[in-house]
């Protein structure tokens, strides 16, 4: 196709979309957003009126447009499908489809079709000079728009719009990853590595302070921060060391029945009250003993043999909460557990930091952020230490890395405590932070939750278990009108990310090699463009 | 001692279907090595099948005709789980043949999953227990003091036709030789012209059409079903073929009726057995792998990842 056609094609494809995203939508009232009226685009609107800045991609000479232009274009067409589809399903039929919605899809497909027409190319390089300060200030810039868009994101109430924000999200991260943005961030990051720690933990800490005073997304982030505990435990398992664990759950139940029988619970079996420093060690210690006593004979076994044992004992643990009426009360499990008091600070009360007020909640999610620092710590030191190495080794080949001097049996024993200890640490905060305890929190689907959100989120990275675990948390949070089809999802999601993209949304380097063997070596450049399809890294 | 028997035939019955599923998880891991977590869901997905068949499809007049009814349900289970099992096959796990294990493993968690889920949302009152007919006599009868149901019976039975009739297939026809030959040695098998994709299709619909039968048989037993039933039945099974040594048809079929036995006699003999009922077969997995990871008539294979 001539240059002059392409032109057309863009231009006329921006246009329709830009004009039709400001038109309606709905031929109804009442839709979330202000569908039915025409002007500045309210709801999902924005989110196409966005994508059409894409097209000036079909416009410019720059590495990586005709990707990134294709992924726009399919981002917004399912944007407006999204909304299509919530429009059908409330309006009573396509008759509830206004023409604006109809002008915006036939300017996405244009944009498509002018991206389809474009030459095919090499993978983008994205290497500005800048001076160091720009690089830094592009991060924390980068790390801001993350806590606002999360936020933001947070306040969206109607699950269409929500979906849509999602889709959104995922073709922008599609688009600048198609651009080279991803690669240069990450190289980044890694050059100004105590920046980016530094400036992500003060991200961290101030979230609360974005709530007014609001307790229910600190609390669920609270949550989100002791199963993504749990989860770097378990990404050293299953991660770096290659251990498949179905049963992990139960080391993270220990924790918790350590932690509420030691905290003077109201219906506690034990009445020995013992300091929370203590205890969270202890929670920790009795869930690492455990792995041990578990993994001595069984890690000898080969990797899928020892799944379903790890299976075996995640449910021995569940019956015996469940029938252990003497030290566990069985199936009702151990309840009012108080709130901890620590340090001088009741975990209860709200607090006024700076003319902001905090409520309880914000203590329980301090104290998490604490333990997740300390995880990650214990995380990156052991993935670049002689035994990471050792780990990562004998998930390759064990055989090999036996005989080349690595105490297998040992380490994949150190691998299992460590990663039982994590778990166990963050079991005795959860039990203050649900202030129960009982067996049906702890089944085998609680496991399978972890290593989805470890698999998801990429084995063997910290920013993967993290975001895995977010991922699972606020997607229910917020996709209520899905709950009950919540399941079934995520076994499709499970069977999808193994078929496409195995090495999860935050790959590993070591890992994303190792998992696609048949891409051609030493092309690092092209080992990330293989990545995803428009659209794939949706949670 | 005549308890002690009565719990002895109550095993063998309850080993009967464990026995039938593990056939299914012994023959895939055989040919090619993968713990097919989702098969005891193809059990489920068959029970239900059948049950479809008689609630939905039959006309009243055949339902109540045992003659009619039975064949019919079990036909319809198997069609159902050997479709199911095909769609697995072909979508979720042929694509990742050469990939690393973790990575079937955990697709099979996945489908496991999705098809449990998938009943529960979409069968006609999915989410609570179905009654499941009972197709044949409900009486019982007794022999020196032991008490046998004529459905018990009928599992029996049935189950030993076809563990005797798949002992055949695999011994004797050429298929059957096709499939031994790659479950030795795969490369081999294809050099010397063995169609694998064929064998280990073939693999799965044997595999699943026993499952099939085991679900008709569980609810025929239980008079009811959920979408639950093959969660616990494919561990169990599971562990069967381990103790018999996985990837051993034989050895399937003992691991079955001694698990059966041992958790009947488990529920009889120790002290709130029946609480802990659901403990044994992890107890019994985790005793053989640890003393004996080959099982009782499977090669000592190296311990290799």
């Amino acid at each position: 196709m001539t240059g002059r056609g392409r032109l057309a094609l863009v231009v006329g494809g921006a246009v329709a979309l830009v004009v039709g995203s400001v038109s309606p939508w709905a031929t109804f009232a009442g839709f979330p957003g202000k569908m039915s009226l025409g002007g500045f685009p309210g709801g999902a609107r924005l989110f196409a009126l966005l994508l059409a800045a894409a097209a000036v991609l079909g416009l410019v000479d720059i590495a990586g447009r005709r990707r990134a232009l294709l992924a726009a274009g399919l981002g917004a067409v399912a944007v407006i499908g999204v909304n299509g589809v919530a429009l059908v399903d409330q309006g009573g039929g396509v008759g509830g489809v206004a023409w604006g919605a109809w002008l915006a899809l036939a300017g996405a497909g244009l944009l498509v079709a002018a991206a389809r027409a474009l030459p095919a190319e090499p993978a983008a390089e994205l290497r500005p000079r800048v001076p160091a300060v720009a690089e830094v200030a592009a991060l924390c810039a980068g790390l801001l728009i993350l806590l606002g868009t999360v936020v933001w994101a947070l306040r969206i109430n109607e699950s269409s719009r929500f979906v849509s924000f999602l889709v959104f999200v995922a073709t922008v991260a599609v688009v600048a990853h198609h651009l080279g943005l991803f690669a240069w961030l990450s190289e980044l990051s890694d050059r100004h590595r105590r920046t980016v720690v530094l400036a992500s933990a003060a991200v961290a800490v101030a979230f609360p302070f974005t709530q007014q005073g609001n307790a229910y997304w600190i609390r669920v982030f609270a949550s989100i921060g002791v199963f993504a505990v749990a989860a770097i435990g378990l990404n050293v398992v299953v991660g770096l060391a290659g251990l498949l664990d179905l049963g992990y759950v139960a080391f993270f139940g220990v924790g918790a029945y350590v932690g509420a029988l030691l905290a003077n619970a109201s219906l506690t079996t034990v009445h020995v009250h013992v300091p929370f420093v203590l205890v969270i060690f202890l929670g920790g210690g009795i869930a690492a003993a455990f792995g041990l006593v578990i993994g001595a004979p069984t890690l000898r076994l080969r990797g899928d043999y020892l799944a379903i044992v790890t299976l075996g004992f995640g449910e021995i643990f569940r019956i015996t909460a469940n029938n252990w009426d003497g030290l566990t009360r069985g199936p009702n499990g151990i309840s009012g557990v108080p709130d901890l008091h620590a340090a001088g600070v009741n975990f209860g009360e709200a607090h006024t930091v700076l003319g902001v007020s905090l409520p309880g909640f914000a203590n329980y999610y301090f104290l998490e952020l604490v333990l997740l620092a300390a995880a990650i710590l214990v995380f990156t030191r052991l993935n670049d230490s002689r035994i990471g190495r050792a780990w990562v080794a004998i998930r390759e080949d064990e055989l090999a890395a036996a005989a080349s001097g690595v105490d297998t049996i040992r380490l994949k024993l150190l691998a299992f405590a460590i990663g039982a200890f994590l778990a166990g640490c963050a079991g005795t905060v959860n039990a203050h932070v649900t202030t129960q305890v009982s067996p049906d929190s702890y089944t085998f689907l609680e496991s399978i939750l972890l290593v989805a959100a470890v698999v998801l989120g990429g084995m063997g990275t910290v920013p993967g278990a993290l975001l895995g675990s977010a991922a699972l948390f606020v997607l229910p949070e917020k996709l209520r009108s899905f709950q009950d089809k919540r399941l079934l999802l995520f076994g499709a999601a499970l069977i999808l990310l193994m078929r496409f993209r195995p090495e999860g949304l935050v790959p590993s380097r070591r890992r994303q090699r190792e998992l696609r063997e048949e891409a051609p070596e030493g092309l690092p450049g092209l080992a990330g463009a293989t990545g995803a399809p428009p659209g794939s890294p949706v949670g | 001692m005549r308890q002690f028997v009565q719990q002895l035939v109550n095993g063998t019955v309850l080993g009967a279907t464990y026995g039938l599923i593990a056939l299914g998880y012994t023959m895939v891991y055989g040919i090619i090595q993968l713990i097919n977590f989702a098969h005891g869901e193809i059990f489920m997905v068959g029970a239900f099948g059948g049950l479809t068949v008689y609630r939905y499809w039959l006309p009243g007049s055949w339902a109540a005709n045992a003659w009619v009814a039975l064949p019919a349900v079990l036909i319809v289970a198997i069609a159902v789980a050997v479709a199911v099992a095909l769609l697995m096959e072909r979508l979720a796990y042929r694509p990742l043949r050469n990939a690393p294990r973790l990575a079937p493993l955990i697709t099979a968690i996945g489908v496991s999953i999705f098809l449990q889920e998938a009943v529960r949302l979409f069968y006609p009152g999915g989410k609570r227990q179905q009654p499941f007919p009972q197709l044949i006599s409900p009486g019982r009868f007794e022999v020196g003091g032991i008490t046998v149901a004529w459905v018990s019976v009928f599992v029996v039975v049935v189950a030993v036709a076809l563990m005797v009739g798949l002992q055949v297939f695999v011994k004797t026809t050429r298929t059957g030789k096709a499939m031994r030959a790659t479950s030795q040695d795969p490369e081999s098998a294809r050099l010397m012209g063995i169609d694998i994709d064929r064998v280990i299709v073939v693999t799965f619909v044997i595999g699943a059409a026993l499952a099939g039968v085991a679900g008709v048989m569980q609810g025929m037993r239980f008079a009811q079903i959920d979408f639950r039933i093959g969660f616990l039945a494919g561990l169990k099974a599971f562990t069967a073929a381990v103790l018999g040594g996985i990837g051993n048809i034989g050895g399937a079929v003992l691991g079955g009726f001694l698990l059966g036995i041992v958790e009947a006699l488990a529920t009889q003999y120790v002290p709130h057995g029946s609480s802990w009922k659901d403990v044994w077969a992890f107890v019994v997995l985790i005793v053989v792998l640890v003393l004996r990871p080959g099982g009782l008539l499977g090669e000592q294979v190296a311990t290799r990842a």
